[in-house]
């Protein structure tokens, strides 16, 4: 089929008689034993001499004996109007687009690739300006009436941006659980009860419960129940930092006691849920102690 | 026309000789009209492309280099001309287009035929191929025309549209097919009482 292919192509030539001898033998060959390409030769060659029934187009002798005054004519009015406005105005297409091609000749495929740069720049135009999806409102999370802006509005404190009051009360109660945590998980029977080094942690207890009077004092009624839990941590801690230099189990446990009856550690891994799950919905970082950490909390809390 | 001959022509061109152009024109003008009447099928157009074809060559004689073929060159800027014509020109029906058998003006040499049947038969003949001829595109049409007609080697075809000797070869190919096709039953031309 290949060969057919290729000796199909030739026929033409072969019939017009522009193949050389070997090729024209090979050719010969080639339709001595393929009958398609045979017919093929044959209706073509009929065709040929069908075509020599018409002869070429002529014209007049008179025509052509004033052809040549005709064209010096013309060729001497183009050189007097070398515009060619001349040969527009007697509509001739060929002579207006000789002319047309000198004056202004840009290639085809320029006005092909401005095109393309228009349709380019538009949509990307279309695409920027049209088509984006509309910018979400920000997630109000929580008034800060203790802040009020300038113009005597609350400021409103969006899940992107945490005000210093927020993080400082994360970081307090990331502290208190911290310290809670070391002193509920001493075990005084099978380990060292000075293990908890007391007095760092009864000074660290001292600064968070002057803290807590702060934060409740600015926390006011905006968040209760951060305010209730850091008041019943600030109770907490005041009995860690009342605690005796030397050992004092007795308290130990009363502060676990009072640890495990209010869920202390519980409400602060709550809070931490709580902030976190505000945040995620923004689409920033899970928490204060990222997700990994947020998981680790609400395993805990299920299990408190 | 021989080789020896058109690089003649080309030499004289070349050379700035005053009657070479007047000769070259008087020698080639019933060329480049025919090829411009078989694309256009108009005798007005033939002759306006035909004399912008000339001109172009007056022009742009300087561009041809010796050795190179002057008829492949000629012929390249009749097509172009041609085709250029074709595309500024207004639009026409395919079938609205004047079929050189029905022209009066068509000056062909008498047929030889006896009698005026054969005489009818072979109008008729010629009239299929005319129409026929309107069924090949453009560039298969100005292949086959200047085969048939200006007796240009594939090679020259190649170069006077521009492309490849395959695609040369491709459109010489296709045309005949097409005109093969087309002029199939062209000898029941009288039986079916079809006359010019």
């Amino acid at each position: 089929m290949k060969r057919c292919r290729y000796w199909r192509k030739r026929i033409p030539e072969a019939i017009y008689g522009d193949l050389d001898i070997k090729t024209r033998e090979k050719l010969d060959r080639h339709l001595a034993v393929c009958e398609r390409c045979s017919d093929v030769y044959s209706g073509m060659a009929v065709t040929v001499r069908k075509m020599d029934a018409r002869p070429a187009p002529d014209r007049s002798p008179q025509f052509w004996e004033d052809y040549w005054d005709r064209l010096e004519g013309r060729m001497a009015h183009e050189m007097e109007e070398p515009d060619g406005a001349q040969a527009g105005k007697k509509g001739h297409p060929a002579g207006v687009s000789l002319r047309r091609r000198r004056a202004f000749s840009v290639p085809r495929w320029a006005y092909g690739a401005a095109a393309a740069m228009v349709f380019l720049t538009l949509g990307i135009f279309i695409g920027r300006n049209l088509l984006r999806p509309p910018a979400e409102p920000p997630l109000l999370t929580r008034v800060m009436p203790s802040e009020p802006a300038p113009g005597g509005q609350p400021v409103l404190e969006t899940g992107s941006a945490a005000s210093p009051l927020a993080v400082r009360a994360s970081r307090y109660l990331k502290r208190s659980r911290v310290l809670l945590l070391a002193v509920v998980n001493s075990d005084p029977r099978a380990e060292d009860v000075f293990s908890l080094n007391l007095p760092l942690q009864k000074k660290m207890s001292e600064e968070l419960v002057k803290e807590a009077t702060v934060l409740k004092k600015e926390l006011r009624s905006s968040d209760r129940r951060l305010e209730r839990l850091i008041s019943d941590l600030e109770t907490i801690l005041l009995q860690i930092a009342n605690l005796k230099s030397d050992a004092d189990l007795s308290a130990v446990e009363i502060i676990k006691a009072g640890v495990e009856s209010r869920d202390i550690l519980f409400k602060i891994d709550l809070n931490v849920v709580r902030r976190s799950a505000g945040k995620s919905i923004v689409g920033q970082s899970l928490g204060p102690w990222g997700e990994n950490r947020n998981q680790a909390n609400v395993k805990a809390a299920a299990e408190a | 026309m021989s080789r020896e001959e058109e690089a003649r022509w080309a030499d004289r061109l070349i050379a700035g000789d005053p009657s070479a152009f007047r000769d070259f024109v008087e020698a080639y003008k019933r060329k480049v009209y025919g090829l411009a009447y078989e694309m256009t099928r108009n005798h007005d157009d033939a002759e306006d492309i035909s004399q912008v074809s000339f001109m172009k060559v007056h022009r742009s004689i300087g561009t041809l280099k010796p050795g190179l073929g002057l008829n492949a060159w000629l012929y390249r800027i009749v097509y172009n001309t041609a085709l250029d014509h074709i595309r500024k020109r207004p639009f026409y029906p395919r079938e609205a287009l004047p079929s050189l058998a029905s022209e009066p003006h068509f000056d062909g040499p008498r047929d030889p035929a006896p009698g005026p049947e054969k005489a009818a038969e072979a109008a008729c003949l010629r009239r299929r191929i005319d129409e026929a001829l309107t069924k090949v595109t453009e560039r298969e049409r100005a292949a086959f025309i200047l085969r048939h007609y200006h007796d240009l080697k594939v090679k020259e075809i190649a170069q006077t549209l521009g492309v490849s000797l395959g695609t040369a070869k491709c459109y010489l190919f296709r045309s005949l097919r097409k005109l093969q096709k087309e002029l199939a039953d062209a000898e029941t031309c009288l039986d079916t009482g079809d006359r010019p």
